[in-house]
């Protein structure tokens, strides 16, 4: 976090308080706050999951086994230990698929999030430190786009290029890059009048240094509260994607297709639906508590919505 | 007022042209042939077919020719034919399109009456048990996709107590509404809302849970305020002073974000119909995309723009009369 001679923190102040480093900080936060805290172990326990999940998983996720189509979870009648949520309409372990997908959801909301943040900042803030015809006619954009259907814009990427993994991708990023867009440009409006920004100018830095050096720095906070509650956005918009067939494809595993494919299994398999639905949700609860912890603690500037 | 509307009506025509022309060119921007792609697993569709598909997506005119052909067409109402259906497009679309402004009427009326009252009383009694509630319901209301809350409900409603029909439509609900004014019989509105409750609920579920933590929230700034001491230290009644004074002022915000949730509120139309096998645009949309049927797409998409930006400039003409503080000279 921001630190040392490149924010407008006087250096002096922090040798007097001796402040604590930014971990020590943020634990101490995080501990007096019973819904980041609830939120931050969700959100580890869901990395672990998905940076571990070949590990994890009891079984092969694509593996079917014709004699444990349809089985029910261990507590119900005909269910066993070895598949504790059951199995699928093809036999696979559901659980196994689960933590499969995790993996899945997390590696695409991840891919997306860095290329948005990246994009929609770098966007923001050659807008908003400029200014002018450009900023007006990219903001412009960015009002239409924020209000525009998410889906149109998918079906026509879709139609473009077909269903899978490099559309979703796309589609996604195009869809939600301009929030970061429009909060970075904000900021820098703001930051290109402060004082420590008017005196870098006045003894000759570089355009591109205060920008990166000075005003970005400062931006980093609202940027981080924003990608936090973003993810979660992503991970439900890759699922509803997944659930229409239109983004995930077989036989990567995936929350949404589940889901799909329970559906049609209600009556007598209704497990097929639980397993995948209770993990988005825990996921996206887990995401929005940490991001509403952040975003008091960090940033209470930030609106509620 | 005047000014404002003709910047914001040609703004709309502009958007509409750059819709028209992406439309337009998605036939030149598909990689490969899509004729080809389309053919593939119909043994049926012999190479003059597919020669006279070409022609009629315009595959073989020039960029600038498609694009003038294809406009010209538009004002002309054609929208191309449908390769899977074997139909105009435009038959097909009329055909969809009210299922899916209704749902989404629908869902967009149960929202307001929702979330409103939830949250003005959140408000009122912030802190309580009934807060306390209200929060974690919006926390979980804004988690679980609304997808998955149609299916969960299909399950609880359908599969477990047989009350509601878990997909289809059975008509239009104005005309029922209609036609049970007219016989004196709530049954016939009743026999066509039941297939509308679990799409409508599912699709305003988290419209519910954002707007209702927003009305409460500014419910709470605006009681703070002086004019508000002012009236109660006058000796109205709580109830008039939350009501009259108090609420208008709260649902400014989240009138001013309905523009915003609209878009949203399409969007999840589209998911939710495929859910509930609702007959609207949303499913022929998927549809026409697992089929590869391009012109149907093309239609599909475009209609749905039209209708969204027009829509967006009658919601922001209604807070005009809502709020006529709101200076547009100045946006």
């Amino acid at each position: 976090m921001p630190g040392g001679d490149s924010t407008h923190i006087p250096a002096a102040a922090d040798v007097v308080e001796a402040r604590p480093s930014f971990l020590v900080r943020f634990l101490r936060d995080l501990v007096r706050s019973p819904k980041g805290m609830v939120g931050f172990v969700i959100i580890v326990i869901l990395l672990a999951t998905a940076a571990l999940a070949p590990l994890l998983a009891p079984h092969d996720p694509t593996l079917q086994v014709l004699t444990d189509r349809f089985l029910p979870p261990f507590y119900a009648e005909g269910g066993s230990v070895d598949h504790l949520i059951g199995a699928d309409n093809m036999g696979r372990d559901l659980l196994s698929r689960v933590i499969l997908a995790t993996r899945t959801s997390v590696t695409v909301a991840l891919i997306v999030i860095v290329i948005i943040m990246v994009f929609g900042s770098a966007v923001g803030l050659l807008s908003g430190y400029f200014g002018g015809m450009v900023d007006s006619l990219l903001m412009r954009l960015v009002d239409f786009q924020l209000s525009f259907p998410f889906i149109l814009l998918a079906l026509l990427l879709l139609a473009i290029f077909g269903p899978g993994f490099s559309t979703l991708i796309v589609a996604l990023s195009v869809a939600f890059w301009v929030n970061f867009a429009r909060l970075v440009r904000s900021e820098t409006l703001k930051l290109r009048e402060a004082e420590f920004v008017q005196a870098a100018r006045s003894i000759g830095v570089s355009h591109a240094a205060i920008m990166i050096k000075h005003i970005l720095p400062n931006t980093l906070p609202s940027i981080i509260v924003l990608a936090t509650l973003d993810i979660a956005v992503i991970i439900i918009s890759e699922a509803a994607m997944s659930f229409l067939g239109l983004g995930i494809q077989p036989p990567t595993p995936s929350w949404g297709m589940m889901i799909s494919d329970g559906r049609n299994y209600l009556y007598d398999s209704y497990w097929m639906v639980l397993g995948p639905g209770f993990a988005i949700v825990v996921t996206a609860v887990g995401i929005n508590l940490f991001g509403d912890f952040l975003r008091d603690t960090y940033d209470p500037r930030q609106s509620r919505l | 007022m005047g000014a404002y509307l003709v910047r914001r009506l040609l703004q709309a025509l502009l958007v509409i042209a750059a819709v028209v022309f992406v439309v337009a060119m998605l036939v030149k921007l598909v990689p490969g042939d899509i004729v080809d792609m389309m053919a593939i697993g119909n043994p049926a569709f012999t190479e003059e077919d597919a020669e006279r598909v070409r022609e009629e997506l315009g595959m073989n005119r020039s960029v600038v020719e498609h694009f003038v052909v294809y406009t010209a067409g538009l004002f002309e109402g054609e929208l191309g034919n449908s390769i899977r259906h074997r139909q105009p497009a435009a038959t097909l679309i009329a055909e969809r399109l009210p299922a899916t402004i209704e749902l989404t009427v629908v869902a967009m009326i149960f929202a307001l009456v929702l979330a409103i009252p939830i949250g003005v009383i959140t408000a009122i009694k912030q802190g309580s048990v009934v807060d306390q509630v209200g929060t974690a319901l919006a926390t979980l209301g804004v988690a679980i996709p609304g997808f998955l809350l149609g299916i969960l409900m299909i399950m609880l409603f359908t599969v477990e107590l047989g009350w509601l029909p878990p997909s289809g439509r059975s008509g239009s609900v104005v005309v029922a509404l209609y036609h049970s004014v007219v016989e004196l019989d709530p049954g016939i509105l009743w026999e066509s809302l039941r297939y509308f409750l679990m799409p409508a609920a599912a699709l305003a579920a988290s419209i519910v849970a954002i707007n209702s933590r927003l009305i409460r929230s500014t419910m709470l700034d605006v009681i703070r305020q002086d004019y508000i001491q002012f009236v109660r230290a006058k000796g109205a009644p709580t109830r008039v002073v939350y009501i009259r004074h108090a609420l208008r002022n709260a649902l400014i915000p989240s009138v001013t974000i309905l523009g915003l949730q609209l878009g949203f509120l399409i969007s999840g139309a589209f998911i939710i119909e495929n859910v509930f096998a609702w007959p609207g645009l949303g499913r022929l949309a998927v549809e026409a995309i697992l089929w590869r049927d391009l012109p149907l797409i093309q239609a599909t998409v475009l209609v749905s723009s039209i209708i969204f930006v027009a829509l967006s400039i009658t919601v922001d003409l209604v807070y005009r009369f809502l709020d006529p503080r709101i200076d547009y000279a100045r946006r």
